[in-house]
C-alpha cells in the first residue's frame, strides 16, 4: 500500500512537470522589477535604487533664481 | 563571433552549477536557441539514464559501481560546471554515473528499512512539482535577497559536510549532523529545504535562459542544474527517512 502509494505520486508528479514545466510562467512571475540578475554572482549585487538616487540626488528640482551679491 | 559572446555569458548561481556571466542584454543570433520545451525533454532524458543506472546498481550490487559512480559523477559535475558548452555530452554520463550510486545506496537503505526508496522517490518528484506549480504560478517569487539567501546555506552546508569527511578521517566528525536525534533530524530538515529552495532557482535560471533566446546547449545545462538539485534532494531525504525510521 505505501508502495502504491508513493508511486502514484511520483508519477503524478512527474506528469506535472512534463506538462506545466513546458509551459511559460505567469506574468505576475516574469513581469517584475526584482527579478534576479543572473548576470552578477549572488555576492556581488547590483542597487539599482541607490544608483539612480546618487545620480538624481544633483538635480534640484524647481525655478532658478538670482543671485544678488548686493 | 556572437555564438562566442552568448556563449561566455554564463557564470554562477546561488546553485553552484551556475554561471555569473548571464547577460540579460544579449541574446543568442542564431537558429537554434534555449527552449523550455527543450529543456524539459532533456531533464525526461537524463532521469531516464539516471533510472537506468539506478536499475542496474539495484539488480548487480556492487561497490565500485557506487564508489566509482559517485567519484565519476563528482568530476563530470565540476567539469560541467565551468564548461557548459560540453554539457550535451558530459550530463547524460553524469546522470547515468549518478544513478549507478543512487541505485546502490538505495538499495542499502532499503534493507534496512524496506520501502525507504520509493518513500524517497515520491517525496522528491513531489517536491519538485509543487515548487513548479508555486514558481509558474508566480506564488514564490525569487530575488536577489532569495538567491543570496539560498546561495549563503548551500554554501554553508557544503562547509561543513567537508570538515565532517575530513574530521572522520581523524575518528571524529560533526555527530549532531549523522544523529538520529532531535537536532540531527531538525539539520536533516533544514538541508531538504534548502536542497528543495534550490530547484526554485533552477526554474528561475531556465525561464530566463528561454526568454532570453540563450544557445541550444543551454538547454541540456538547465537540464543538468536540475539533475544535481534533485539528485541532493534525493539523497537528503533519504538520509531524513532513514533517520527516522531509525528512531
Amino acid at each position: 500500500m505505501n508502495s502504491i502509494i508513493f508511486g502514484l505520486l511520483a508519477a503524478i508528479s512527474l506528469f506535472i512537470f512534463f506538462n506545466l514545466g513546458k509551459v511559460k510562467a505567469s506574468n505576475k512571475q516574469t513581469n517584475r522589477d526584482d527579478r534576479i540578475n543572473w548576470g552578477t554572482p549572488p555576492w556581488r549585487k547590483k542597487n539599482p535604487s541607490s544608483k539612480r538616487d546618487s545620480s538624481s540626488g544633483r538635480i534640484i528640482e524647481g525655478e532658478a533664481e538670482e543671485i544678488n551679491k548686493d | 563571433m556572437a555564438r562566442h559572446a552568448a556563449l561566455e555569458t554564463f557564470g554562477r548561481s546561488g546553485n553552484p552549477v551556475f554561471g555569473n556571466k548571464f547577460n540579460q542584454s544579449q541574446g543568442f543570433v542564431g537558429s537554434e536557441r534555449m527552449t523550455l520545451d527543450g529543456t524539459v525533454n532533456k531533464t525526461g532524458i537524463l532521469l531516464g539514464l539516471c533510472f537506468f543506472g539506478a536499475i542496474i546498481s539495484w539488480n548487480i550490487p556492487n561497490p565500485f559501481l557506487m564508489v566509482g559512480g559517485a567519484l565519476v559523477g563528482f568530476c563530470l559535475a565540476i567539469y560541467t560546471s565551468f564548461v557548459p558548452r560540453n554539457a550535451g555530452i558530459t550530463a547524460p554520463i553524469y546522470a547515468f554515473v549518478k544513478g549507478l550510486f543512487l541505485g546502490g545506496i538505495s538499495l542499502v537503505l532499503e534493507m534496512q528499512f524496506p520501502g525507504i526508496a520509493i518513500q524517497a522517490i515520491g517525496l522528491t518528484f513531489g517536491t519538485l512539482a509543487s515548487l513548479l506549480f508555486f514558481y509558474k504560478s508566480g506564488l514564490i517569487k525569487p530575488t536577489e535577497n532569495f538567491r543570496l539567501m539560498i546561495f549563503s546555506a548551500t554554501f554553508g552546508i557544503m562547509i561543513l559536510y567537508l570538515v565532517s569527511f575530513v574530521m572522520s578521517f581523524f575518528g571524529s566528525g560533526i555527530g549532531f549532523i549523522h544523529s538520529n536525534g532531535i537536532f540531527g533530524i531538525g539539520f536533516s530538515l533544514f538541508v531538504v529545504c534548502i536542497a528543495a529552495l534550490n530547484l526554485v532557482l533552477d526554474f528561475d535560471f531556465i525561464e530566463q535562459g528561454a526568454e532570453n533566446s540563450l544557445p541550444k546547449y543551454m538547454e541540456w545545462y538547465g537540464a543538468f542544474s536540475l539533475m544535481v538539485t534533485l539528485i541532493w534532494l534525493y539523497l537528503e531525504i533519504l538520509r531524513l527517512l532513514a533517520k527516522l525510521r531509525s528512531r
